[in-house]
């Protein structure tokens, strides 16, 4: 005689084994199958539902006070229409800021040749690797925001692979920025923080966006010169992670 | 006389953003109760509660006003938490040497050690060890079949909910329940004790059909 498989006898245990009829009969006549059923269903009962704290007094207006800005206005065109645009100035700030940026980095940028401290495999410090994957994460969120700047505002804009890109994004920046908070660094936790806002934003909006949505992502993006910290805070990371470590001071130091 | 969720959903819909307030107050500590059963942190959970919030007003416009607002709100929260725990498996997997500080709840769950005897069932149903030995198994599942898990186990949805939920077929979902529990029998009943251990290899190729 056949006996039941593990997948019937843990399907049946829920109640959704096809042909349970024939499983509860073969149950009844198998003493074998029926000790097998017993060991998964005494191994399931210990499984509790996990136990939840409960959220601090004050987490729904907390949820709400951190949402409440993100929250995009709705339905009235009225009020669409006569929302204050960003001006035009901020933007072209930034890009010069971005310039200047720019021309620092090439300037004070390592040379092909010049010397880069190594170090070999066994001795590599964790922390330091992770300020790669923070520098990483921050040059292509900076492309990412750069892209959008940039868009054509003509017409209904496709936004899915900028979307599928902050959504990638957004669950490293959560991560990145907790292990930076922890690491005593909370000038790139702050900036990561407010990174995830916006990422945050791209993520959950509509695949296609009208020019207004658009206008308002960059509006998000301008308003604390998101773009330019991102710029700036990345590469003092690199210059960081390019720079020789001091011996025996690596684990402690900061992202 | 309460107003419903959909009367609020079209008082947000015509113009009237602080209105959604009081979905946030209504449900978000149920959402906070379903996501933490599937992350285990309460700090990822409080983020996740408010991006499903956020994601749950930005698609508001597909919301159905004869569909039940919490289920449309829980189904957002799961797939939101599936993509979350997608996406750190893959983080982890990838950078597992960074020394990301990601989950703590379930900091150890990579390393169970697995004792040639352990104590008697009944001791460690109890236990807090084998409380933190089951978080453990746990996290050794796929984002797939932890969160296909915590509905089926510990939320009691049937099939039909998790396949709809999850946009999946009833027997894919079925086999996420299977595969989930599987592999909790191989971390977990070793500690069961002797004489408890299941028939393995049996199984392949012998099931009554």
């Amino acid at each position: 005689m056949n006996h039941l498989s593990e997948e019937q006898i843990v399907l049946h245990y829920y109640g959704d084994a096809e042909e349970a009829t024939e499983v509860e009969r073969h149950l009844a006549a198998c003493a074998e199958c029926r000790a097998e059923f017993a060991r998964v269903q005494s191994m399931l009962r210990q499984i509790e539902p996990l136990e939840v704290p409960e959220p601090a007094a004050g987490f729904e207006e907390k949820t709400w006070l951190n949402l409440h800005d993100r929250l995009p206005e709705k339905g009235s065109l009225l009020r669409r229409l006569f929302r204050p645009s960003p001006p035009k100035w901020a933007f072209a700030g930034v890009m010069a800021l971005l310039l200047a940026a720019a021309f620092l980095a090439g300037r004070f940028w390592p040379r092909p040749g010049q010397q880069v401290a190594q170090q070999p495999p066994s001795q590599v410090n964790p922390q330091r690797v992770v300020l790669v994957a923070v520098g990483d994460h921050l040059e292509r969120s900076q492309m990412l925001l750069v892209e959008i700047m940039n868009a054509d505002t003509k017409g209904p804009i496709n936004f899915s692979s900028e979307q599928a890109e902050a959504r990638e994004l957004l669950d490293s920046n959560h991560l990145y920025r907790v292990s930076s908070q922890q690491a005593g660094d909370p000038q790139v936790a702050r900036l990561l923080d407010q990174l995830g806002r916006v990422l945050a934003e791209i993520a959950n909006g509509p695949a296609e966006v009208s020019p207004e949505d658009l206008e308002q992502v960059r509006h998000a993006i301008q308003s604390e010169g998101l773009l330019f910290k991102v710029r700036v805070v990345g590469s003092e990371v690199n210059s960081r992670v390019r720079r020789p470590e001091p011996s025996g001071s690596g684990v402690n130091q900061r992202l | 006389m309460e107003v419903t969720d959909a009367a609020v959903v079209a008082q947000v819909l015509a113009g009237d953003r602080d209105a959604f307030r009081v979905l946030v107050d209504r449900h978000s500590r149920s959402i906070f109760r379903v996501v933490y059963r599937m992350t285990g942190n309460q700090q990822d959970t409080e983020e996740l509660v408010q991006e499903t919030f956020l994601r749950a007003y930005k698609s508001l416009e597909r919301f159905e006003l004869r569909a039940n607002f919490s289920t449309w709100l829980y189904r957002i929260a799961v797939n939101r938490t599936l993509d979350f725990l997608t996406a750190r498996k893959t983080h982890m997997q990838t950078k597992d040497t960074y020394q990301i500080v990601d989950n703590p709840d379930a900091e150890d769950s990579a390393q169970i050690q697995l004792p040639a005897q352990g104590p008697g069932p009944d001791r460690l149903v109890l236990s807090a060890e084998m409380k933190q030995k089951i978080a453990g198994a746990l996290g050794l599942l796929t984002p797939a079949e932890r969160v296909a898990f915590t509905m089926r186990h510990m939320e009691g949805r049937s099939i039909e909910e998790i396949s709809q939920t999850l946009n999946l077929k009833a027997s894919a979902a079925k086999n996420s329940v299977f595969r989930a529990v599987q592999k909790l029998r191989q971390q977990l009943e070793p500690y069961a004790g002797p004489g408890t251990s299941s028939r393995g290899a049996r199984w392949s190729g012998s099931a009554m059909k």
